[in-house]
């Protein structure tokens, strides 16, 4: 039987990753200013409901999803809109934004929590309770959750995926959610089986934190009804990535069956363990989502952790909350190190899709010139795609972006991993990123 | 002021620079062995080499407006002619050489990464041509007297072939019936072993084994010693600075043609050629791995190193055996380099979906 | 464009790159440029001159109409151009045969050293059309103009050949074999020796594949020059609105 190839054969990076003191989750600060944006999801910005002067309440609906592909957005912290402006996001989106001021009393924490028995609710009450609650992918797609769950209704899903690995190598805090929170990240993998009647469901973790997981989550499945797997796949980064762990369970599944199928013909949908979590509190707990657990990592913090965070905190007083930072930050991203993005100021809000935030210091900033391509195959080897990022750069600073989508440019999907590896430092994720936005500016005419 | 610039926002251990100035350094040991044969003369022909390399290279940052001396590429260009001149050279062939090899090689094609030909080999290439004759001033190795007709094994070998088929076996015995000239230390090494080891199994070997493995005899400055090219390269290799690929198939290539084939110029018959004696002569332990690695002139994927790797080797065998010159490994190389693109348009890697990829 | 552009902007050798089989052959001595060059130009002068003339001879007289219309000059039919290109294969052969007669006769050793490019000049001679041709559109005017046309556009063709020639001849003998090889005039000769180059001189270039090397880079040098003055021009032209 053919032996089947994973990733690490076929491409991934090894880059460096923090390696945290203690793996607890503390708690940040309740911010002053919420600046709580109305694009937090891929898709139509919500509409904005309030006016500066508002009084708003902890987890009151603040934007309404606009259309079908849209999400709602709540406020975070009780308290008065003092703001509603237009502001630009880390990646140069710009929507409205309502910036609340913190004052008041909290709703629900520190309250008594009521849950509901969501098992005699119907398919589309509890779609209808995720899509209220604003629960959007939090693996970093950040697609509207509901709008995930809902288009395979129309037939069975044979596979649903809990993905548990790492999307960066310096995010810690998807770990620390499934040591502390097993149960709810399997009842809410409960809860979507439910929704798209699949027929089988896995968690993949990693094989780097299986000792420290399975036994939580072994015993999670045994009281919530048992019935899903645990996988353990290998932890070289691109791993964690959605279609990566979609081919990889798939690829394992067949080789004990005999005969591996191919991965597009398995219907599967794939969720990330923070998302499942918030699909729990939304549908047990009618909880909106407005707080996320957020790694704070990098040289120049103190102490490096991960935090759970409410929407709308100001990404320097993180940094604060981590001791601090050791030496004024050469460069501040939102994310990780390899897909993050740059931002130019502290003051830029933690909104539901801000994994992590990393403060690199000066010197590593700098980083190193640039020299010319020397054609060692080094981005070849590294692209878990199989695509030839030398090549592909080439046809594009020619301008033949038609020719680089022949040759596979659709397929990229922004890992970093060749730029990791480029001996030359060549920025060859840019010059994909440029290429593909080019393609898409010609087929939209 | 905060740094914007895009992801990924960290980068590998590996750099260009790293990867040429390992490259140099490992060729250091087998320079520094060619200057210990040689002496003085091969001293300076190395200085040559180098130093007018790293002019041109700064006669090349006019046209640029940006010096580009620190990537390491200009000193390995430099330390790869001289060392693969002869040692009794006269010193404007390497300068001529090095300077070829730089402006018109890389240079003229757009400095780094943008030449299709091995600039050394180049530099040497045109060199062997210009100045046939200069580039066949050897000198005699240690312990052996200075005499006139002092010329490396292979050219020896060719030399004694010339005229009737011997009636000897092998390479070496076709050297000792030529007497030729191994050093005494040789000598002693080989007699020594011959009575107290191998009588024992009725064995003998001929003389010559030791220079020829140590590296003690006449040749290009940084061919001679083989076991210290392969020390570097086993360096290169184990910091994945070169790749297996190309070396590998190269060699293992060129010594199964040369082992079948190679014994019937001599009359042995096939299977008897020796490829020992033709591993250890000429450039083609340096040509391999530091050579024939260069990443800017040879294939992309490892696929197509293999396929480079075996064109190289046919026709190393094909220039050595059949070809007018002593070694063919220059001539290889850079004809290998013409045929380059070819390969990498056959050995493309397969872009499929990532599950298939993730899957095998 | 009045100017015959055949000189330096539409070089055969150093711009369009055509015409290149003497260019690399013959120029490993000065002298064999020499020659080539100066039958290139007979044959190429002479040759588009009867053309003209052959041409203006064709036409018919005013008043009179062919019995066939006859197609515009600049739209002319693949037909006329085939026999256009047929009638000057003929001439080229025939002038390029007497030029052959006369090299044996004034130059037998040179005759012998050229071997078989003399007899190649017919064919470049056509090739080296390719530079004209665009050069041949426009209306067709007098006989006399048209002449004259062609005896301007042969020589300035004929004679950016030539400075090709002798540039790379130069190079690769001086380099190569450090001599420079002329015709012998009295005391002289005929053999410059060029000092220490010609003790061991960079053989390589003497091959076609250092031939090659310089045309090459005359190529290049040529582009560099083009670059530069075009630059040039741009820069010192007095500064126009929106285009």
């Amino acid at each position: 039987m053919k032996r089947q190839r994973t990733l690490p054969q076929i491409g991934g990076a090894e880059p460096p990753s923090v390696l945290l003191s203690s793996g607890d989750i503390s708690n940040a600060s309740i911010p002053p200013f919420a600046l709580i944006p109305m694009l937090q999801h891929a898709g139509m910005p919500a509409r904005c409901l309030v006016r500066p002067g508002d009084k708003v309440q902890e987890g009151m609906l603040i934007g309404k999803a606009d259309g079908a592909r849209s999400a709602n957005v709540h406020s975070s912290v009780p308290g008065t809109v003092v703001s509603v402006s237009e502001t630009k996001g880390a990646d140069g989106v710009a929507c409205q934004a309502a910036l609340i001021e913190f004052g008041g009393e909290f709703g629900r924490t520190g309250k008594p929590i009521s849950t509901s028995d969501w098992q005699a609710l119907p398919r589309a009450e509890l779609l209808g309770r995720i899509s209220a609650c604003g629960v959007v992918g939090l693996g970093g797609g950040l697609l509207p959750t509901h709008i995930k769950l809902a288009r395979e209704r129309g037939r069975a899903v044979s596979l649903l995926i809990a993905n548990g690995m790492e999307s960066e190598p310096s995010l810690h805090a998807d770990f620390c959610l499934m040591r502390e929170k097993s149960r709810e990240i399997a009842v809410g993998m409960r809860i979507c089986q439910r929704i798209l009647d699949a027929a089988r469901v896995v968690l993949a973790i990693s094989e780097l934190s299986e000792e420290g997981l399975a036994p939580f989550f072994r015993r999670a499945f045994a009281e919530t009804g048992g019935g899903f797997e645990i996988m353990a796949l290998p932890g070289r980064y691109p791993q964690g990535h959605e279609d990566l762990v979609r081919g990889s369970v798939v690829a394992r599944t067949a080789s004990s069956n005999g005969n591996p199928p191919c991965v597009e013909s398995v219907d599967c949908v794939v969720l990330n363990v923070a998302t499942l979590f918030a699909v729990y509190e939304a549908v047990v707990l009618q909880r909106p989502l407005i707080e996320r657990l957020v790694t704070v990592s990098g040289s120049a913090v103190r102490r490096p952790g991960v935090l759970k965070v409410r929407v709308g905190t100001r990404v320097g007083d993180l940094f604060e909350e981590c001791g601090g930072l050791v030496d004024p930050p050469g460069k501040v991203v939102l994310g990780g190190p390899m897909r993050g993005v740059c931002v130019s100021s502290l003051d830029y809000p933690v909104t539901k899709g801000v994994a992590g935030v990393m403060a690199f210091t000066r010197a590593e900033a700098r980083g190193g010139s640039q020299l010319p391509c020397i054609r060692c195959g080094a981005c070849i080897e590294a692209c878990a795609w199989g695509l030839v990022p030398t090549r592909l750069n080439k046809l594009i600073e020619q301008g033949s972006t038609a020719a680089a989508f022949a040759e596979g440019l659709s397929s990229c999907t922004e890992c970093g991993c060749c730029a990791f590896a480029c001996p030359s430092r060549i920025p060859l994720v840019d010059g994909l990123r440029k290429g593909k936005k080019l393609g898409a500016i010609d087929t939209n005419g | 002021m905060l740094v914007v610039s895009p992801a990924p926002h960290v980068g590998g251990l590996s750099s260009t620079r790293r990867l040429n100035w390992s490259v140099a350094c490992c060729l250091l040991p087998a320079a520094a062995w060619g200057v210990f044969l040689f002496g003085v003369p091969a001293l300076s022909v190395l200085g040559v080499a180098l130093g007018a390399s790293l002019a041109a290279e700064l006669l090349a940052a006019l046209a640029w407006r940006r010096v580009t001396l620190a990537d390491g590429s200009a000193a390995v260009t430099g330390l790869l002619v001289g060392m693969l001149m002869p040692p009794g050279v006269p010193l404007y062939v390497p300068a001529v050489a090095s300077a070829f090899a730089i402006i018109i090689v890389k240079q003229s094609f757009g400095g780094l990464g943008r030449n299709w030909m091995n600039p050394a080999l180049g530099g040497v290439v045109f060199a062997l041509f210009s100045w046939a004759n200069a580039m066949n001033s050897w000198l005699p190795a240690r312990g052996v007297a200075a005499g006139t007709g002092v010329l490396p094994p292979l050219n020896a070998l060719r030399a004694a072939l010339t005229g009737a088929k011997s009636a000897h076996r092998g390479a070496l015995a076709v050297l000792g019936a030529s007497s030729y000239p191994w050093s005494a230390a040789d000598g002693r090494v080989v007699a020594w072993i011959n009575t107290h080891i191998l009588s024992l199994a009725g064995w003998s070997l001929p003389g010559g084994v030791f220079d020829m493995l140590v590296g003690n005899i006449p040749g290009r400055i940084g061919d001679v010693s083989v076991p210290l090219l392969f020390l570097g390269a086993a360096y290169l290799l184990g910091r994945r600075v070169i790749r297996w690929q190309v070396p590998v198939t190269y060699l293992v290539t060129f010594c199964v043609a040369a082992q079948i084939f190679g014994g019937l110029p001599m009359g042995c018959g096939w299977g008897t050629g020796g490829a020992l004696f033709q591993l250890f002569s000429g450039s083609l332990v340096l040509g391999a791995f530091f050579m024939a690695t260069d990443p800017v002139t040879s294939p992309l994927t490892g696929t197509g190193k293999l396929l480079y790797g075996m064109c190289l080797g046919v026709l190393s065998f094909f220039l050595r055996y059949f070809g007018s010159g002593g070694d063919g490994v220059p001539l290889a190389i850079v004809l290998g380099n013409c045929v380059v693109p070819v390969i990498d348009r056959f050995a493309q890697p397969r872009v499929g979906s990532p599950g298939k990829a993730a899957a095998g | 464009m009045t100017r015959p552009s055949g000189f330096i902007r539409n070089n055969p050798v150093a711009a369009v790159l055509i015409g290149l089989c003497p260019a690399a052959a013959v120029t490993g001595r000065v002298i064999d440029a020499l020659w080539m060059s100066l039958g290139l130009v007979f044959v190429l002068v002479l040759t588009r001159v009867s053309e003209a003339i052959l041409r203006g001879l064709n036409k018919a007289p005013s008043g009179q109409r062919p019995s066939r219309p006859e197609p515009l000059r600049h739209t002319q039919s693949s037909q006329s151009l085939t026999a256009g290109w047929l009638g000057r294969l003929f001439l080229a052969s025939c002038f390029t045969a007497s030029f052959e007669v006369i090299l044996q006769a004034f130059a037998p050793d040179e005759s012998a050293s050229l071997g078989i490019y003399v007899s190649l000049i017919a064919i470049n001679c056509i090739v080296l059309d390719r530079v004209s041709e665009q050069r041949a559109l426009g209306a067709p005017k007098a006989t006399g103009t048209e002449i004259l046309r062609a005896l301007q556009d042969s020589i300035a063709v004929g004679a950016g050949f030539a400075v090709s020639l002798m540039v790379i001849s130069l190079v690769r003998e001086v380099l190569g074999a450090g001599t420079i090889t002329l015709f012998p005039v009295g005391s002289f000769g005929g053999t410059v020796v060029v000092g220490n180059v010609s003790l061991e001189p960079a053989r390589a270039l003497i091959y076609t594949g250092g031939g090659f090397l310089c045309l090459g880079y005359l190529a290049g040098v040529a582009r560099l020059l083009g670059h530069v003055r075009r630059r040039e021009r741009e820069q010192s032209r007095p500064e126009a609105g929106p285009v």
